[in-house]
């Protein structure tokens, strides 16, 4: 032991915090609710001190970077922070603090890590292919998250894995080492059981038999395969640059031979005005060396930065008497130095080149896996490649968004962690966490640059000067999307907060470093808009959350957003108005409207609502009728939906009445826009809706006109029920053919359909219709093996009466079976020989209404409208199957009622990632149409 | 399938007493039909019927605009056993209470043959484990044809189920 006194408690208390030095340390005091304590004073993550930090919750923050520190521990609390704090005994006595120095043993590492390793609970082989700090990390993450298996870290360099940010920046002056920067502790990969293989590189992918062949031609054969290969530094190619040598900075080596390379010169000039340009600018200055940098475009960073903080940045390297040429191009370089495009030499004994990097991906794509238009390998949410068996992660990964279909590949420290993470929880089949604002820093001119959020050049750009200029970008909702600060980490923690809490800000008060930022946002009545309170899980489209199919909100924001949208909405058959008069009442989703055959011949839809007191006038299920009265006050509409008639109108003896602004022609019902294909009647609300045909697609279109092929139709009734469920799990449940021989043993007893069958799950392009097909197996036996997976099998049923399966052929199609999904609402079921649409009507996120239209063809005869009657005990809400669909939807619903924060996980067939498979283990269509609602809805 | 109105022919078998004598037998059968359906074996359920027996349940919607859909659809018998058994042995459904309730029994005619036709209203009461309450479920009328048998006692030639209560909550899953 070795207690030294140090400070005052009275000076501790009144502060909160303090930094003192002792013995030679630089150790951080706290005063935490009575006791003290004392930590190392540096972060662990980059030179600041703790002790010019934020305290709050036990823990400290540090200024620089918001790196979070348990105080009582040391623990680090997580990104961008990864090494505890050593911790030191402290005490008072006589009113003094008291220190001693001798720091506290470190809390034994992870022992749960090493028994899982002992143990090698997993036969499963980890391949990293890329030693840098993303394949390191993931090693580490995966290793953290419970993997037990085998990992082996394969990486080209001879160094151990290392962080890269240093290079560019204290390696350079020499202010810290390698082995600082290196991402496992001294002995960690071997406790945790990772095998390095450094000095080596994975040379070729054979993704059939799993197993990479290294550079020394040894093979390894991987159950999971990590690419990090990261990025190489993009190189100059122009006269000169054979015989000049022209320094990158990429790797370590760059690093050692730029380090020296930099002392000796006298004049540098740096290509490139980005990030690794300017910081290695900012290391020439710091060693006294004239700097130019020379920058292709008009301003620095234009693709990433608005042009404020770039011409800001531009002042900043001014002001460090770094000499900026900018929007002149390179023409050659030579021993004398860089000759630009308009002729001028600048003049250098050192040249270097930072014009960005591109990726490593020569190695997936020779593989074949797919790759992002800008390359990278395309991954999904969960750093997963197009190979289930693959994943990407760090510099090298284009993650693509599932929604949107935009792809990014950033380069950054974060992401190389983060990625790490996502794809060590993912193949372990852990949920991810919440995605983090994207936080991005460069070390430039003694000073910190910040970027919280994503920026964009095109964004609304607010200045806020405050201790230091800090630059916010607004997005056209006057959201704060991205800031950018150089040197107040304060305003990057609120600027965090603002980002989170997506609330549109008055850019003048943001600008006003007068108003404090803390306040802005500070407003009781705020609330968060929808897309920040529903968010969907971070895994992507394999998880769907509960509060799709139960919340109120949502369920409001469906009805303005998908029925009264852009869509085509079944309301009925024009065999059910044949006549001039004749009228049926249906909805458009819960809405309730009519559809009526005018005198033209033409069929109407307009809302049930009478533009007066919104009385729903038409109460009949079907009939004629010449117009439509309201039984209210007799306002009356014609077969169109105009308004025909006003009792006393024009008042009683010049008294009351309507004022003369009344005009009929504003106030006919609303009527909606309607379409036919062959005899089934559409509508929407929208005026800008498509044609149907364009609607359905081709392939679709096709599958709906077996039915409604022009054959006049015979209708030949209705049912109606309720179901205990959210609307969407009726589409979902037929598209979804895992469950079609689970739980409807019927089928597979009666040999309708088995496993074996022919059938196909079809969804069009944009992830909203789809076929459920099949054909009728002749005879065919299930083998024991599907047999055993379909628990409900049962050998030796037999129908007495087999009418009820035999199928006439009436179509032209290869399948017996289609159930066509018609989003949102309709699906038209051709189970052999019994036909019918069905018509969804929402009752609340928590039942719908379906009404079934079962119909023949006019030109059947008596036999075959039986035959169609007898199959129709397969389907409704008393059929061998309907029942069941059902049972199993309320069961769903029920399921999610008594609980909360739940979600579904729809992974089955991670090959094909939304869409069409030629596999019916699969929910592919079900993600399809999880893609195309939250593209709707905008969540 | 026609069913008997006050105006048919009435031949000397349908006396006011025959009828009387009729509808004691009608309502023993309905009884035990019940009980069957209640808290029996749902496989004996088709023993009630005659060999070319028709059944069906359709809406008061469907029948009264002459729309022959039903939610069941049976012609014979076998049809009907298929149905007891699919139900008995393959459906999945949750577990519940069903109990019929055949009222208002009312023999319209007996026509040469001896054939009974009737007519009784129905009610359905559903009890279901998160349901304990229980519900009403359908309510409505069947239309009836009966054949005596010549062993004494009855079977259906026809029986159509029709509910006023057009819609249906969630499934319905045993005959009525």
């Amino acid at each position: 032991m070795s207690w030294h006194s140090s400070i005052t408690e009275a000076e501790l208390l009144a502060k909160g915090v303090a930094g003192v030095e002792i013995d030679g340390l630089r150790i951080a005091l706290y005063a935490l609710e009575g006791e003290v304590f004392a930590t190392a004073n540096i972060c662990t993550h980059a030179f600041a001190l703790l002790s010019e930090g934020h305290v709050e919750g036990g823990c400290v923050e540090c200024p620089l970077h918001q790196g979070l520190f348990d105080i009582r521990t040391g623990k680090a609390q997580g990104a961008p922070v990864t090494k505890d704090l050593a911790t030191y005994p402290a005490k008072v006595e006589d009113g003094i603090v008291w220190v001693d120095t001798e720091a506290r043993a470190m809390a034994a590492e992870a022992p749960a890590a090493a028994a899982v390793i002992a143990q090698r609970s997993d036969s499963r082989r980890l391949v990293i292919a890329g030693a840098g700090q993303a394949g390191a990390e993931t090693a580490r993450a995966a290793r953290a998250e419970g993997f037990g298996g085998e990992i082996v870290l394969i990486g080209a360099e001879r160094h151990p894995p290392y962080e890269r940010p240093p290079l560019s920046k204290d390696l350079l002056l020499g202010r810290t080492t390698l082995a600082e920067a290196h991402v496992f502790e001294p002995g960690e990969a071997e406790r945790l059981g990772i095998a390095l293989r450094l000095g080596t590189a994975v040379t070729a992918i054979d993704r059939e038999a799993q197993r990479v062949t290294l550079g020394d031609g040894s093979e390894l054969d991987y159950d999971l395969l990590v690419l990090a290969t990261g990025a190489g530094a993009r190189r100059l190619k122009l006269p000169g640059t054979e015989d000049t040598p022209v320094h990158y900075l990429r790797d370590a080596d760059d690093a050692e031979r730029l380090g020296p390379a930099l002392r000796a010169a006298r004049q540098v000039a740096v290509i490139g005005g980005g990030f690794i340009g300017l910081e290695i600018a900012s290391a020439a200055r710091a060693l006294g060396k004239r700097v130019t940098v020379i920058e292709a475009q008009d301003r620095l960073l234009t693709r990433l930065l608005p042009a404020e903080a770039g011409e800001f940045l531009a002042w900043v390297a001014a002001q460090n008497d770094v000499a900026l040429h900018q929007g002149t191009g390179v023409a050659a370089v030579s021993s004398e130095g860089v000759t630009l495009g308009d002729g001028t030499l600048v003049a250098a004994d050192l040249i270097l080149a930072g014009i960005g990097a591109s990726p490593n991906d020569a190695l997936a794509r020779e593989a074949g896996l797919p790759l992002g238009r800008a390359g990278g390998i395309r991954v999904n949410a969960q750093n997963r490649t197009a190979d289930p068996a693959i994943y990407a992660v760090g510099d090298v990964a284009a993650s693509c968004d599932e929604i949107t279909g935009a792809e990014a590949r950033t380069e950054s420290w974060q992401n190389a962690r983060l990625s790490a993470l996502r794809a060590a929880r993912s193949m372990l089949g852990l949920p991810l966490e919440a995605a983090e604002t994207p936080w991005f820093w460069s070390d430039l001119f003694g000073g910190t640059l910040q970027i919280a959020g994503t920026p964009g050049p095109d964004l609304a750009t607010v200045r806020r000067d405050g201790e230091a200029p800090a630059f916010f970008c607004l997005d056209a909702a006057g959201r704060v999307a991205a800031v950018i600060e150089f040197g107040d980490p304060e305003l990057l923690r609120l600027g965090r907060r603002l980002i989170a809490s997506g609330q549109p800000v008055d850019p003048a008060r943001l600008g006003d470093p007068d108003i404090e930022l803390s306040l802005i946002e500070d407003d009781d009545m705020k609330m968060l808009p929808i897309e920040k309170r529903f968010t969907w899980p971070a895994s992507g489209l394999d998880r769907v959350p509960d509060w799709v199919y139960t919340s109120r909100e949502i369920y409001d924001r469906e009805i303005e957003r998908i029925f009264h949208g852009p869509t085509w909405n079944y309301v009925g058959l024009a065999a059910e108005v044949p006549e001039a008069g004749d009228y049926i009442r249906t909805n458009v989703g819960p809405t309730p409207v009519v559809m009526v055959r005018d005198h033209d011949g033409g069929i109407n839809v307009f809302e049930n609502r009478c533009s007066h007191r919104a009385a729903e006038f038409c109460r009949e299920l079907r009939g004629n009728a010449e117009e439509f009265v309201c039984p209210y006050h007799q306002w009356s509409y014609d077969l169109k939906g105009n308004l025909a008639g006003v009792p006393f109108r024009r008042g009683v003896n010049g008294e009351g009445g309507m004022g003369p602004d009344f005009n009929p022609e504003n106030h006919g019902v609303r009527k909606l826009t309607v379409t036919q294909r062959n005899g089934a009647v559409f509508a929407s609300f929208s005026e800008e809706v498509e044609s149907f045909e364009d609607y359905m697609g081709e392939e679709m279109l096709t599958d709906f006109d077996t039915v409604f092929s022009g054959r006049k139709l015979r209708v030949l009734g209705h049912y109606r029920h309720t179901l205990m469920g959210n609307w969407k799990l009726y589409p979902e449940n037929l598209k979804d053919p895992y469950h079609a021989t689970l739980l409807h043993t019927f089928l597979v007893t009666f040999g309708l359909l088995v496993a074996g069958n022919k059938s196909a799950m079809i969804v069009d392009p944009r992830g909203r219709h789809s076929t459920m097909a099949s054909a009728k197996s002749d005879g065919a036996t299930v083998s024991a093996e599907n047999k055993a997976e379909m628990r409900a099998y049962r050998d030796g049923m037999v129908l007495e009466d087999p009418r009820l399966m035999e199928f006439y052929e009436e179509f032209d199609s290869p399948w017996s079976v289609t159930m066509q999904v018609v989003w949102p609402g309709l699906i038209v079921q051709r189970e052999m020989n019994t036909l019918g649409v069905r018509q969804i009507v929402p009752n609340g996120p928590n039942e719908f209404t379906m009404v079934w239209t079962m119909f023949g063809y006019e030109d059947d005869d008596e036999e075959m409208t039986r035959h169609r009657l007898r199959q129709g005990n397969l389907m409704g809400p008393a059929g061998f199957l309907g029942l069941e669909d059902n049972e199993a939807i309320k069961f769903v619903q029920d399921g999610m009622l008594n609980s909360t924060g739940g979600e579904h996980l729809v992974a089955l067939d991670p090959k094909v990632p939304a869409g069409t498979s030629n596999t019916l283990i699969s929910e592919a269509a079900i993600r399809a149409m999880y893609r195309h609602w939250r593209q709707e809805m905008g969540l | 399938m026609s069913t008997m109105t006050k105006d048919a022919p009435v031949f000397d078998g349908d006396s006011r007493a025959a009828r009387r004598e009729a509808c004691v037998a009608v309502e023993e059968f309905n009884a035990d039909y019940c009980a069957v359906l209640d808290d029996g074996d749902l496989m004996d359920w088709p023993d009630f019927f005659t060999e070319d027996a028709f059944y069906n349940i359709t809406s008061r919607e469907n029948f009264d605009h002459g729309r022959p859909v039903g939610l069941v659809y049976c012609e014979g018998r076998g049809m009907l056993k298929d149905r007891a058994l699919a139900i008995a042995k393959t459906s999945m459904f949750g577990p519940r209470y069903l109990r019929h309730y055949l009222t208002n029994t009312r023999v319209t005619g007996i026509e040469a043959d001896g054939t009974i036709c009737a007519t009784v209203n129905y009610i359905l009461i559903e009890t279901l484990a998160e349901l304990p309450e229980g519900r009403l479920h359908q309510a409505g009328r069947m239309i009836d044809r009966f054949v005596p048998q010549p062993g004494g006692g009855l079977l259906l030639s026809s029986r159509i189920a029709v509910y006023d209560t057009l819609l249906v909550p969630n499934a319905l899953v045993l005959p009525v």
